[in-house]
């Protein structure tokens, strides 16, 4: 009997009790069904947590000073102290790994626009932003040498709050008043950037941008900066600018806890880890289902093998083979659970469409992932065909025929 | 005339826990080509355990038996089937026709072992159901058919491969009296088309209508009554 004869016979077998074998399938359909989704959804997050990283900029290090403990009653020099604009001079000059370093304030406050108004967060930065985060002005112009100079005081709109105050009007030239505290200073708009979407640590897009002295002397009233973006001068250099920035730091600060340096790559690796992490978590999650969908194939090859006793004599008698008998049965484990795991993908698939669709979370269908939980069911099928195949091979004939 | 089966000496023991039951004490009997022979005997007598041996579905426990003049106490499992495949065409009292396939699937059934190509197939098994008279039931399943068709369709399975001999265990047994005579009538037809057929009854009107008459009791043959002159 060779195997294409055996195939036939075994889906016509199945066709001849299809409630039973599709009960019997469920647990593989929704095991291969669980695994393609579930992996499809993480791809989908993994992948846009890493965009949102790439998104941040290019070879972009972030330093940023760490809370500090004070020890006892003494007060300890506070790290954030050395994060000036000076340092950031001092380290773009200083470090032939570091191409540019953009010091960062931040305050929120309330912009005022016509009868709108929206409390946004304002970044006092240098022109070098742009470069250091691949942002791309839409309108207008972005920051220049000189309004740093002379503490002008022009204002650079996110897409979104320009969306937000002025819809599809062109707010280049307008007068924006910003509220913070008591005190409200008038803006000029002179440009509006591209949307850059969601990046990893907020949105780009909902800032706006006014001259760094001006928001340290003037607004703020600071002399420190928030956070240190740093450009390595290539891909290549990353490492080399982290390990000169953290030198830098650490012969400024004497210790090596005050700050953090972390580049692109880093924070790329850390994300990707935690998704993979949560990605075979979840895999394996489904897997246990196919694992289970496999325990009751087995059941029902039990079950049709015990029920078939007569019919397994009657065909010893008429010439069948333990062979022919032993891959009979395993091909109807095998056609079921291929059957289903190929029903699974269906499935799977077509709800990470639907979530991804309907629900907005994005999804990545990977066909690597399809192959492998298809592969996995037909495995769990083979495993779970054997015994019972085993067992009608072994049967007796005599006992087999004179069987009730 | 050539010898279908050949049994010398057989007997059987069963082990039941401690007890032995020794269901065939010493059988010997040959089988020509073209004989019709009943084997008769009350319940206990050993036929059913005879049945299984000459039908190479068990093996006897000492004694020669050999099929077409071939030794089958040294067969293995594989070439055990292969001999039931070929050589033997099994009839049971209660069909055992697979119930979900038609009478055609059903006849195809040992060609399917057999290696036989599926064209092929579905031709010998046509014309063997023809030959039965179920030409026009061939697409039918088995609860579609009464109690003698279904019995005719087991028949026209077991002369599918055209093999040595027939072996019917209580062809009739599970038929009505006007039925089993039918099929009986089917068997001395295929009888006189050249088949040689080996039938176990427990019924005298069943063994009357065969040539040969073996007698069991208690695992011994007690006669052997009606076959060719040459028997000593």
């Amino acid at each position: 009997m060779n195997l294409g004869e055996t195939i036939r016979s075994a889906v016509w077998s199945l066709q001849s009790s299809k409630l039973r074998s599709f009960l019997s399938m469920l647990g593989i359909i929704i095991g291969v069904a669980a695994v393609v989704g579930i992996v499809s959804i993480g791809l989908g997050a993994q992948t846009s947590v890493l965009d949102m990283v790439s998104a941040l900029g290019s070879n972009l290090i972030m330093i940023s000073p760490a809370p500090t403990l004070g020890r006892g009653g003494s007060v300890s020099a506070d790290p954030r102290d050395v994060f000036t604009v000076q340092l950031a001079q001092h380290m773009q000059e200083r470090s032939p790994g570091i191409k540019l370093v953009v010091p960062l304030v931040q305050g929120s406050g309330l912009l005022i626009y016509g009868g709108s108004n929206l409390r946004s967060t304002v970044v006092g930065t240098t022109p070098a932003y742009t470069e250091v985060t691949n942002y791309k002005v839409r309108a207008g112009r972005f920051l220049h040498d000189l309004d740093l100079e002379h503490q002008t005081q022009v204002m650079v709109l996110g897409s979104r709050v320009a969306e937000r105050l002025f819809g599809q009007a062109n707010p280049v030239g307008e007068q924006i008043t910003y509220v913070v505290g008591d005190r409200r200073y008038s803006f000029t708009v002179v440009g509006v950037m591209e949307s850059k979407g969601q990046v990893l640590m907020g949105n780009y897009d909902n800032q706006v941008y006014i001259p760094l002295t001006l928001a340290m002397e003037r607004i703020l009233r600071t002399k420190t900066v928030s956070t240190l973006m740093a450009q390595a001068a290539s891909a290549e250099a990353a490492s080399e600018a982290v390990q000169q920035a953290e030198f830098l730091l650490y012969s400024r600060l004497g210790t090596a806890d005050g700050f953090n340096v972390t580049s692109q790559d880093e924070m790329l690796e850390t994300m990707g880890d935690v998704a993979f992490t949560l990605q075979l978590m979840l895999g394996a999650i489904g897997g246990i289902s196919l694992v289970v969908g496999g325990i009751g194939v087995m059941n029902i090859m039990l079950v049709s093998v015990s029920e078939r006793t007569r019919e397994i004599g009657t065909r010893k008698a008429l010439g069948a083979k333990q062979r022919d008998l032993l891959l009979q049965f395993i091909v109807e484990a095998l056609v079921l659970s291929t059957s289903g795991g190929a029903i699974g993908l269906l499935v799977g698939t077509a709800v990470a469409e639907g979530v991804s669709r309907f629900g907005g979370w994005p999804t990545k269908i990977q066909v690597s992932a399809l192959a492998l939980a298809f592969g996995f069911s037909a495995l769990v099928g083979l495993v779970a065909g054997v015994y019972p195949a085993m067992r009608a091979a072994r049967l007796d004939p005599v006992v087999a025929l004179s069987y009730e | 005339m050539t010898k279908m089966l050949e049994a010398k000496g057989l007997t059987k023991v069963y082990h039941m826990g401690a007890e032995q039951v020794h269901a065939l004490r010493g059988v010997s009997f040959t089988v020509e080509s073209r004989e019709y022979i009943a084997i008769m005997g009350p319940s206990g007598s050993g036929k059913s355990t005879l049945l299984h041996i000459v039908g190479c579905l068990d093996r006897p426990t000492s004694g020669e038996l050999a099929i077409e003049d071939r030794d089958v106490r040294k067969a293995t499992d594989n070439e055990l089937a292969e001999i039931r495949n070929r050589k033997i065409g099994f009839v049971f009292q209660t069909f055992n026709l697979l119930p979900k396939a038609t009478a055609l699937e059903n006849v195809e059934l040992p060609l399917i072992y057999a290696g036989v190509r599926r064209r092929e197939r579905r031709e010998r098994a046509a014309a063997v159901l023809e030959r039965v008279g179920l030409a026009d039931r061939m697409g039918h399943r088995p609860s579609e058919l009464s109690g003698g068709q279904r019995q005719r369709v087991a028949i026209a399975r077991a002369i599918v491969t055209e093999p040595a001999f027939i072996l019917a265990d209580e062809p009739t047994g599970s038929l009505d009296t006007a039925t089993g005579a039918q099929i009986l009538d089917l068997f001395a037809e295929l009888n006189s088309e050249g088949n040689t057929i080996l039938l176990i009854t427990h019924d005298e009107a069943v063994a009357a209508r065969a040539q040969r008459v073996i007698r069991l009791l208690d695992g011994r043959i007690v006669s052997d009554t009606g076959g060719s002159e040459v028997r000593a």
